[in-house]
């Protein structure tokens, strides 16, 4: 029966065949430039709009705020669309790099900063949310002179190649070892499961992740 | 000043005699053995593996500090005064060509700075660059990519290999005029006797015929291709690049800029993973060298991850046909082997069968590009070798099954160098050879173990291109400066070991500068030639300064000669006296020394040897493959540094697994269009699928040379763990990667025949 | 992503007039949306999927981050509680096991961060065509179902046409079996949905949205009600890669445990099969009043997967369900397979 239906199914295609064409019919950047761009040009993109703490009014075009960043209040001007990942790096001044853009879709944990506590995706956070958040990044946890247990074990234990994904691997596992102190390398595997290391140095962050927790130095 | 030295040349001694070797050169990513001369004298060696006091040790990366605390400024990072964004208008159809593009609409969004189109008119593969945009933001920049309005006449296209070879599919490329018949396929080359081959078959025991494939496969590389152009119309410029080739970017980006290439400086300080595919500027530089060239601004131009899917260059996919005689004493008769080379609108790679490794008899082989709308396929990781390997590693063990014979002593049966033969039984060692069910699928209840091995081989020779400055100065900063780039791979780690062993000095004492074209030339990171091409250079430096510190010091210890001055453990003795480094430094001139070292042939080698084991867990009614532990057992020569070349063990079978388990472009056949550009479809292996992991070095290996082993270190774990599939579940999936569903519909139809 | 005004309500009654005062729309998926994790809108909106004029943020409207007792034994989810929270609270936990294994099971810890309950069970289809900005099909207003024909391994084996999505939620099919409602509250009420009435088939409702809700409507709570079966359910996910993955097949499986193990009665609903939570009710009933044991469960599998109808590429679907439905019976009946 269900042989039938993909009979059925596929008489709808034809491949090559020049009727295939209808199928690019669908195929194209969604909606006409011009009126796209036209909607952008209303958009105002200098008018500078109100604080963001007044709730309740539509916030559009360059919104100015503040971050609570590494222990530090810092001004920024963005849009609305613009995402917490890119407001610090390409708005903020000086910028703060550490986080990095990989996927921008939540589906590499090279971004990864700790939010109130909770280590969280920041592609997947638009910087108008994250207003009276406690942030913090790689670089709020220690710097190369002065690294947390987590960043040394790392150097220690070689958990890194290329670098790129190792900031995100930081800060998720620094994080998690605060919520708990003591894990199993199943455990481990569980909290960084969210990051992805394309050099292949998960052995080794394992590694350093427990070291770190043995040391007692994940802060 | 040049001529006058032409006509008045110093008188000099005789000049040093001169020998002819053989030696890879890199482009694009991919070797070529090229002659080359150097000098035929007698140069300084490494000396015994086991007798050094950095190099062979488990050093950790020096710019480990950096790396993990943010501090480490990649290209994506930098940020320059004013600088604008770009982003990149791709064409969505595999094959069409541009009727109309109209940027009017596009050129009214407040904040869009400029908007250039790319050369191309004809577009073959669904994500060619048709344009590029430079805003005041990312978000603007986007918009405006968007904005523009392009119309095109699309044209048929194949995008499945199998089709194009069917008579009546759309031509890829224009067909040559000389060889009017090949359209979509072209003869690569043709090895062997065919009828001799026929005869060896008849009289072989047992033959095998299958066929094997594997996926396009992507880098991935977290940071994505692209660069940063620093310049505003003055006369110099400065580019922040992501590649494995500092001294690849000048000379094109000058062109774009119209500069002279001493103008344009290239820099590196980290980057975020190349594999093969970060080499010259490429299109996405072009653009961006043009867009700064007409705004006279900084531009950043790093693609977009879906862009660095569809335009950023991926492995070939490979489909090879094998016919295969085998003696009953395990003896490998005869090979035959058709080669299609999957690269797209590129020609593909893939290595010739039989694989190196292995002895198979007589032997023929055809090999082909044969090509699709898709973009080409670059180098990545040891190009062509982990497909030959993957395919020859599966037929040996379906040979190995059908005669009864234990897969290890097959392939130590068959191997060309013996020297394979004790990494076999480490590895079986190891891994527990002697837990394997020799019985495909024979364990009990639904999951299932089972093992699989494979070897693999690699050049990883080095070349003449690396000119290192070494300079010591007064007050005792050690400096040593070259231009190449470190990957990831440890190169600023060994380049300072190989400086601080030499001077007896800590790792500490010793800061390089790398990673900018201003430096003493370098060689391109491609090809695992890295390591062999630069530390000769580096060691010989490092030899030179040693001696002119010495002579300089020789007064201190009574003028002894400087070959009798030792420096070890931060101090410097000669004569009976001993004085620490520091001390000794002062009495250099103020100026301190510099020593310019060149390539020494002699320090380095070419030809690795590894073998992979892998024990995996299949669930015959999921489908589901488990890793369980994987073993590696790669020799390099001498090993730089312990700790890293084990991480790039490490990270070789991690890829290898990606590559069997997981990894491949899913392309639509009537779109075009490659399904899963992103990282959530397409599905790189993340913690949960590490298995156990052992990275062996190879101590077996006496040879006092360095040897790159990147490459070969992601070749035999593809082969190890498909044989390991079957092992535990008793389905030969022989098309990678091997999902669930080609498990379960393989057991089903299992079920069916029986 | 494209420009939006932001607007960070503070009641609910604002938040929907905020929806509803919104600038007219060209297109449905132009029209404002609320936001909560923002954990799958972004992404839609990253790739131009949605393209809100307005996004309405529901995180500054009190009371809907706690899970509550109803007082009977239920459990009340505000919408805005995390995946997280939910997967981490003590009661949930204890007294709906299958609904912990449920949160644990989405994303990675990062997504379980931020991502709600609200925003979980709105989660819009992970079809590789649909994620592709360039391919308008039809649950995009286009002419096409690309995968019918295509590139389907991941598509529905139940339930599919003219659209051959599979749900991507994880929470929706153990909800259902749990026999869960959601309050929705819009500009013209409030009103309580049965969760089994909530998703929509492509073939029945709007084609081009996964469930009931109006554009200007918001899931302000979902309501666990006691049951019999809550204390023996569990979430049984496969995933093509554990690491980060959508189910290729899943199974929620809840039992009423009866005297001498029997089964009493069963909720059987599979995930990752289907354009909404597939609930299996002949399998269900075959259950009922059996004694759990192999050739038992193996035979509710073949029930429950009769009537499948597999596309080119993922007859794979049928075995694998199969599996997962007698592992999961198996785990709450307390039988060893
Ligand atoms: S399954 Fe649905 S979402 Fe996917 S292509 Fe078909 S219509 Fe579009
Ligand atoms: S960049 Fe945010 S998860 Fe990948
Ligand atoms: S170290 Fe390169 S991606 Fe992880």
């Amino acid at each position: 029966m269900s042989d039938d239906h993909d009979q059925e199914r596929r008489k709808k295609s034809s491949r090559y065949d020049p009727s295939r064409r209808k199928f690019l019919k669908g195929v194209g950047v969604a909606g006409a430039g011009a009126a796209l761009a036209d909607h952008l040009l209303t958009g105002d993109a200098d008018k500078v709009a109100a604080k963001i703490s007044t709730p309740g009014d539509p916030l559009s075009g360059n919104v100015n705020l503040v971050l609570d960043l590494n222990g530090q209040k810092r001004n920024l001007t963005v849009e609305p669309r613009t995402t917490l990942l890119s407001a610090i790096r390409d708005r903020l001044e000086p910028p703060v790099t550490g986080p990095k853009l990989v996927c921008d879709m939540g589906s590499c944990g090279a971004c990864t900063v700790i939010m109130d506590g909770k280590p969280v995706y920041s592609c997947l956070v638009l910087a108008v949310d994250a207003v009276g958040k406690k942030l913090t990044t790689v670089e709020g946890l220690g710097s190369p002179e002065n690294m947390n247990g987590v960043q040394r074990a790392f150097v220690e234990h070689d958990g890194l190649m290329c670098g790129f994904c190792t900031p995100g691997f930081v800060t998720t596992i620094s994080a998690y070892l605060k919520k708990n102190p003591n894990p199993t390398l199943d455990e481990v595997r569980e909290a960084c499961k969210g990051n992805f290391c394309r050099c292949g140095t998960y052995p080794r962050v394992f590694e350093a992740a427990l070291a770190a927790a043995k040391a007692g130095t994940s802060g | 000043m040049p001529q006058q030295q032409q006509t008045q040349p110093q008188p000099s001694p005789t000049p040093p005699k001169k020998k002819k070797i053989r030696v890879p050169r890199v482009v694009n990513g991919v070797e070529q053995m090229v002659e080359i001369e150097v000098d035929d004298v007698a140069g300084p060696t490494w000396g015994p593996n086991d007798k050094h006091t950095l190099l062979n040790h488990r050093l950790t990366r020096v710019d480990g500090p950096l790396k993990v605390s943010g501090a480490a400024r990649y290209t994506y990072d930098v940020r320059l005064p004013g600088m604008l964004y770009a982003r990149v208008r791709r064409c969505p159809h595999a094959h069409a060509r541009l009727k109309n593009f109209d940027s009017s609409a596009a050129s009214k969004i407040p904040g869009v700075k400029a908007i250039i189109q790319t050369p191309l008119k004809e577009f073959r593969f669904a994500g060619s660059p048709v344009a590029a945009v430079a805003a005041i933001s990312p978000e603007i920049a986007h918009d405006a990519i968007r904005a523009l309005v392009v119309e095109y006449e699309v044209l048929p296209h194949v995008v499945i290999a199998r089709e194009a070879l069917k008579p009546g599919s759309p031509e890829v490329l224009p067909r040559d005029s000389r060889k009017p018949d090949e359209k979509n396929l072209r003869l690569a080359n043709k090895t062997g006797d065919v009828e001799k081959v026929e005869a060896a078959l008849k009289s072989s025991d047992a033959i095998v015929e299958a066929e094997y494939s594997t996926s396009r496969l992507h880098h991935c590389c977290l940071e994505t291709h692209g660069m940063v152009v620093d310049y505003s119309g003055g006369d110099s410029a400065t580019i922040y690049a992501t590649t494995q080739g500092t001294f690849t970017i000048p000379d094109d980006a000058a062109k774009e800029l119209g500069l002279p290439q001493s103008a344009v400086t290239a820099t590196v300080q980290h980057m975020g993973g190349g594999f093969g595919s970060k080499f010259g500027i490429g299109i996405e530089g072009m653009l961006a060298c043009r867009l700064s060239n007409e705004t006279k601004t900084p531009v950043k131009l790093m693609l977009t991850r879906y862009d660095e899917f569809v335009m950023a260059g991926n492995r070939s996919g490979s489909w090879q046909k094998f016919k295969a005689g085998v003696k009953k004493d395990g003896t490998f008769t005869a090979l035959h082997a058709t080669q299609y080379r999957l690269g797209g609108v590129g020609q593909g790679s893939q290595a010739g069968q039989p694989y190196a490794v292995y002895r198979v008899g007589d032997s023929y082989r055809e090999v082909y590009a044969l090509q699709t709308n898709e973009d080409s396929s670059v180098a990545m990781r040891a190009p062509g070798h982990p497909q030959a390997s993957f395919a020859m590693e599966s037929l040996l063990d379906e040979l190995a099954y059908k005669i009864g014979m234990d897969p290890v002593e097959f392939r130590k049966k068959n191997v060309r160098d013996d020297f394979y033969k004790h990494q076999f039984d480490r590895g079986a060692r190891e891994i527990g050879w002697e837990r394997r069910n020799p019985t495909a699928g024979g364990n009990p209840g639904p999951n299932k173990r089972g093992m699989g091995c494979a070897a693999g081989t690699w050049g990883g020779g080095g070349n003449d291109q690396c000119k290192v400055d070494v300079t010591v100065s007064r007050d005792g900063s050690v400096v040593v400066a070259v231009g190449t780039q470190d990957l990831g791979t440890g190169t600023r780690t060994f380049t300072r070991a190989i400086v601080a062993e030499e001077l007896g000095l800590g790792i500490k004492d010793v800061v390089e500068q790398i990673g900018n074209s201003k430096l003493g030339s370098a060689n391109s990171s491609g090809g695992s030639t890295t390591a062999a091409s630069l530390s000769p250079s580096v060691k010989d430096a490092a030899v030179k300064a040693r001696l002119a510190v010495a002579e300089k010091i020789a007064p201190l210890f009574g003028n002894a000669k400087p070959e009798q001055i030792t420096f070890a453990g931060g101090n410097v003795s000669g004569g009976g006296k001993t004085i620490t480094w520091k001390q000794a430094c002062a009495a250099l001139p103020a100026a301190g020394i510099t020593a310019h070292g060149v390539w020494r042939s002699e320090l380095q080698s070419r030809g690795v040897h590894g073998v992979c084991f892998a024990e995996v867990e299949v669930d015959v009614e999921t489908g589901k493959v488990r890793p369980i532990k994987m073993v590696q057992v790669q020799d390099g020569g001498l090993p730089l540094n312990r700790l890293t070349m084990e991480s790039q063990i490490n990270g070789g079978m991690i890829q290898a697994l990606g590559m069997a388990l997981w990894e491949g472009r899913t392309i639509d056949a009537d779109l075009g269009m490659q399904l899963n550009p992103s990282f959530v479809d397409y599905k790189l292996p993340g913690s949960l699928e590490m298995p156990e992991m052992i990275p062996i070095i190879d101590d077996e290996d006496k040879r006092e040379v360095v040897i790159g082993i990147a490459e070969a270190a992601i070749i035999p774990a593809v082969g190890a763990v498909a044989n390991a599939v079957f092992n535990a579940c008793g389905v030969r999936v022989r098309e990678l990667p091997i999902t669930p569903d080609k498990i379960l519909i393989g057991l089903m139809s299992e079920r069916r025949s029986a | 992503m494209n420009t939006f005004e932001w607007v960070s309500p503070g009641t609910v009654a604002e938040a929907i007039s905020a929806l509803k005062s919104a600038p007219a729309a060209s297109d449905l998926d132009d029209a404002a949306r609320p936001i909560a994790g923002g954990q799958d809108l972004l992404t839609t909106m990253k790739d131009y999927i949605t393209r809100p004029v307005r996004v309405v943020n529901l995180k500054g409207i009190r009371g809907l981050d706690k899970i509550e007792a109803d007082g009977k034994g239920g459990l009340r989810i505000g919408a805005l509680v995390t995946l997280a929270q939910l997967e981490e609270h003590a009661i949930v936990r204890r007294n709906f096991p299958g609904l912990s294994e449920a949160a644990h099971s989405v994303g990675t810890p990062q997504i379980r961060n931020l991502g709600t309950v609200g925003g979980n069970l709105c989660q819009r289809p992970r079809c590789w065509y649909f994620r592709l900005e360039e391919v308008v099909c039809l649950k995009k207003g286009g002419t096409e179902c690309y995968a019918a024909t295509g590139e389907n391994k991941y598509h529905a084996i139940f339930g599919g046409g003219p659209s051959y999505i599979v749900h991507p939620s994880d929470l929706a099919p153990m909800l259902v079996a749990l026999g869960a409602s959601v309050s929705v509250v819009g500009a013209e009420g409030k009103r309580a949905i049965p969760l089994d009435k909530f998703f929509t088939l492509p073939s029945e409702g709007n084609l081009r949205r996964e469930n009931v809700l109006k554009n200007d409507e918001i899931i302000t709570e979902v309501q666990v009600p006691a049951s019999k079966f809550a204390a023996h359910s569990t979430y049984l996910k496969f995933k093509e890669r554990d690491s980060m993955d959508f189910a290729m097949s899943a199974v929620a499986a809840a039992v009423a445990i009866g005297p001498n193990k029997t089964i009493r009665e069963a909720r059987l609903v599979l995930g990752g099969v289907a354009p909404v939570p597939w609930r299996v009710t002949k399998a269900e009933g075959y259950l009922a009043g059996k004694t759990p044991s192999v050739d038992v469960l193996t035979h509710t599998a073949k029930i429950a997967l009769e009537g499948a109808e597999p596309l080119a590429k993922n007859k794979y679907k049928v075995p694998l369900t199969q599996t997962l439905v007698r592992r999961a019976l198996a785990r709450v009946g307390g039988v060893r397979t």
